[in-house]
């Protein structure tokens, strides 16, 4: 406990490179980055297949291959291909030993909740509804920005509560890789045997994926319309069965 | 890496009892969580249908340790129990709380009340009706959770082996030996053979629900 | 189908009361009873009918003790209920409710067989009950055993829902709507056989409903229950329909409840009258005769085998020749000694004819039905109903010619 301590309390760490600021702002910036890259693939083909409800066997497939690769695995596996790109593409070849790896394999293992939050949260929506607006004139666009999207909203923001999360693991395990963040922390502190320095990346990187835990999970409820909020029934839970929202791929 | 062919398979059939005995490591850290966290799992959910207050405050605190990103957690044990397989066990076995909890609660909840009324009223009590009619019908959704955790778990253990050094880690061991050696062989064996566990192990939890519920592989014959 | 070992139990509720305090009435729990005495003979179908609220499931509920009472008892054969066993006293009252409750993952022979289970049977002696009473429901076993409620239609798994209520052959049944969750037709089928079955079973048996025409068929007492749990009225169908106790009772029942004492009574019931008729193959002119002697307007041309054909006017009787088929007017309804007063009337109107054929389960004609016949008796019968307040007299005895 006195090294977590010390390490914590020392005005050196937070500054410079390898601060804890530093590191943090790395941290989430990654993660932004790569849930935005995600987005634009993924978001566009959820609410396709949810809007038209073609594809969704492809989808729910393309989820549980998504689930069943380890994130580690990914990055490791990316690297040597990143590596042999760098003359191709002209980017530094050291890069490609860290962070276009981690920041492929996070982009790689964020779109399948985003994909599935979007296309599950549509089919959610009541069909009745949808045909009833189509009924009254509405262009598919308007019933997809004006109906589905915001009837799905819990949902979807849930798929993006469960990408953030599984994206922050992911940079986190990047360290390995020396690609900072907040995971560099632990990563050093094992390689140096430094306990303090371990114990507070540990706090650290629990404290932020915790905090972005609660955040998004307000951000859910309140983005949820008020006549769909849950009142002291329990609500079932199909899709988070098999998809629950908050926990689906975070643990990497 | 330039020079040598990208996968050297010759290497790999030379340490195929190598790749068994790393699938012997990384079985052992999938069975060994999974049960006990089973076990944990349904112990709370049985307590959540006596208590359905403790619902919120389980899920909360399970969820909070699966929030938590598993180097992390399987960081924060090393300096306690140093190399040996606590270190990997206990946050594996968390990590499927929350997921095996969710789902064996909604399992119980998915049973239709009329079933519930019928039982009680012709004499059940509430430990047969529990074992022989809510559990059962419960199966479905509970198989949903336990394949998740599975395959969740599988790629857990991967990371386990960053902290694991050679001790722990099953295939994960091949992708830290293979990263640090530059040997992308090992890495590739390492990641494929994560992958096409989950699969398997996947496949196989999918046969074992069709064999405790048959009456669901049956078409209803009319409404 | 073995004799009944069991015959039914009195069920008597003492002053019963149940009141839900605010935080249940929230949580949506159903209507209060007040203040129920009822005396239930063994063997009776006691019919339990109000509107929504008004407290009858409730009731019933009470006595398998799904709910307890907040004061009064009830007693089985003399019994305080609240002092078996919970679990052995559910499992020695049959129950069936709305949506049934089959168990999905179990096998209609194992779902049927569930009571007998939970008493320890041997598995021989489960499946031997299992297999006769889906036989009494009318399912045959060997098919419908094995399969599971998913694959049975709506109709059917309501006979299982009977049959499961039935297989430890429980003095008391408890059935709450059970056939309300199947459509019409299907629905008459099975009050038909049930009240069939209860013919050979002679159980008690408490049945709940919000449609006063189920209560009336199958009743051999109805209690008619309002709103906030009170008792508005106790009698026999007849009584109810004929003298309502209160403007709620009368409305209850509703504007047409003459009509509905109809269906309490069958055609064996009202004096029929002869035709006259004609064979199929006789003269002419000897046909013409008979009915100018009869002063009858029409004939009823009969088959060889006494089969009724349909009418013939007396005016159009040809004036030679041999009568064929080709000469009737198959229009007037056929109705069996069975057939309620109300359907047959319904017939009548239905075909604008005077009259109904009444045939017997050959096929054979009776006699003849008419609406001045009905309409008599009736006013006799509501006499009698008044008077001895025991209900409808008896129907006439068992026709040699019918099934029992």
């Amino acid at each position: 406990m006195d090294a977590l301590v010390t390490f914590a309390t020392d005005a050196a760490n937070w500054s410079g490179t390898n601060g804890i600021p530093t590191r943090l702002v790395e941290h989430l910036m990654l993660a932004l980055a790569a849930v935005g890259v995600a987005t634009v693939i993924a978001l566009p083909a959820g609410l396709y297949i949810g809007h038209t409800g073609r594809g969704q066997l492809l989808g729910i497939n393309l989820a549980n291959i998504g689930r069943a690769i380890p994130s580690y695995a990914v990055m490791v596996m990316i690297l040597p291909l990143a590596l042999a790109w760098a003359p191709t593409f002209g980017y530094d070849p050291r890069l490609g030993l860290s962070v276009i790896p981690i920041f492929l394999a996070m982009v790689l293992l964020a779109i399948p909740p985003i994909l599935v939050a979007a296309f599950s949260g549509l089919r959610e929506v009541d069909r009745d509804l949808v045909e009833s607006a189509r009924g009254m004139g509405m262009q598919e666009r308007q019933i997809l920005l004006g109906i589905e999207i915001p009837l799905a909203m819990p949902i979807l923001v849930g798929g993006y509560r469960t990408a953030m999360l599984q994206v922050i693991a992911t940079a986190t395990i990047g360290a390995i890789l020396d690609g900072g963040g907040l995971g560099q922390f632990i990563v050093d502190g094992i390689a140096r045997r430094d306990d303090g320095m371990l114990y507070t990346g540990v706090i650290l990187v629990a404290t932020l994926a915790i905090g972005v835990d609660v955040g998004m999970s307000w951000l859910q409820r309140r983005l949820t319309p008020r006549s769909l909020r849950p009142g002291g029934t329990a609500r079932s839970d199909p899709a988070g069965a098999l998809e629950p929202t908050a926990a689906q791929g975070s643990a990497a | 890496m330039n020079g040598r062919p990208f996968i050297d398979w010759d290497w790999i059939l030379a340490h195929l009892d190598d790749v068994v005995e790393k699938l012997g490591q990384h079985l052992m850290l999938l069975f060994i969580p999974m049960v006990a966290g089973f076990v944990i799992s349904m112990a709370l959910a049985i307590l959540a249908l006596r208590r359905p207050g403790t619902v919120g405050p389980v899920t909360l605190a399970t969820g909070l340790l699966y929030t938590i990103p598993s180097l992390a957690a399987f960081a924060v044990l090393r300096p306690i129990f140093g190399l040996s397989l606590w270190t990997a066990v206990i946050p594996l076995t968390t990590y499927t709380l929350l997921i095996l909890y969710r789902n064996i609660v909604a399992g119980f909840r998915a049973v239709p009340p009329e079933i519930h009324e019928a039982a009680l009223g012709m004499g059940y009590t509430p430990r047969t009706r529990l074992l022989r009619v809510e559990l059962p019908l419960a199966v479905p959704l509970i198989m949903a959770g336990v394949r998740l955790a599975a395959v969740t778990t599988i790629g857990l253990v991967t990371i386990a082996a960053v902290i694991g050094a050679d001790k722990f880690g099953g295939f994960g061991q091949f992708i830290t030996e293979g990263q640090q050696t530059s040997f992308p062989t090992k890495i590739y064996l390492g990641g494929v053979l994560s992958v096409l566990l989950a699969f398997t192990v996947d496949g196989v939890l999918v046969l074992v629900e069709r064999w405790l519920t048959p009456w669901a592989r049956v078409r209803a014959a009319r409404g | 189908m073995t004799q009944p070992t069991t015959r039914g139990a009195t069920v008597a509720f003492d002053h019963v009361t149940k009141h839900y305090d605010e935080a249940a009435l929230r949580k949506g729990a159903a209507g209060a009873v007040q203040d129920l005495t009822l005396h239930v003979p063994a063997g009776t179908v006691c019919v339990l009918v109000g509107p929504s609220g008004c407290g009858k499931t409730t009731s019933l509920k009470m006595v398998n003790r799904l709910i307890e009472p907040t004061s009064g008892r009830i007693l089985l054969d003399g019994v305080d209920a609240a002092t078996r066993d919970v679990t052995e006293l559910r499992r020695g009252i049959g129950y069936v409710i709305q949506q049934i409750g089959l168990f999905p993952h179990q096998s209609i022979g194992d779902n049927v067989a569930t009571v007998p289970r939970l008493l320890g049977w041997s598995g021989a002696r489960q499946r031997e009950r299992a297999d006769e009473l889906l036989s009494v429901v009318g399912l045959d076993p060997a098919t419908y055993r094995d399969r599971y409620p998913a694959q049975l239609s709506g109709g059917e798994r309501q006979r299982v829902g009977v049959a499961r209520a039935l297989a430890a052959d429980p003095p008391i049944m408890l059935m709450d709507e059970p056939f309300g969750a199947v459509d019409p037709i299907v629905r008459d089928r099975l009050q038909n056989e049930f009240l069939r079955l209860q013919e050979d079973l002679a159980k008690t048996i408490l049945f709940v409903t919000h449609d006063i025409d189920e209560a009336i068929k199958m009743g051999d007492m109805v209690v008619v229950m309002e709103t906030g749990g009170q008792v508005a009225q106790v009698g026999t169908p007849a009584e109810i329909l004929a003298n309502p106790a209160s403007d709620f009772v009368a409305r209850f029942v509703g504007a047409d409840r003459g009509l509905k004492r109809l269906s309490l009574y069958r055609v064996a019931d009202v004096p029929l009258e002869t035709a006259v008729t004609a064979v199929v193959g006789e003269s002419a002119v000897a046909v013409r005769a008979r009915a100018a002697g009869a002063q009858a307007r029409e004939v009823l041309v009969l088959g060889a085998d006494e089969r009724p054909i349909g009418w013939l006017m007396a005016d159009d009787i040809p004036g030679e020749g041999t009568l064929g088929p080709a000469h009737a007017d198959p229009s007037s309804p056929l109705m069996d000694r069975r057939t309620t007063l109300k359907d047959a009337l319904s017939m009548l109107l239905d075909q604008d004819v005077g009259s109904g054929i009444v045939i017997d389960r050959h096929g054979r004609l009776r006699g003849l039905i008419t609406i001045p016949a009905v309409m008599d008796w009736m006013r006799d019968e509501r006499a009698r109903a008044a008077q001895d307040a025991d209900g409808p007299t008896a129907p006439a005895g068992p026709d040699p010619d019918d099934e029992a």
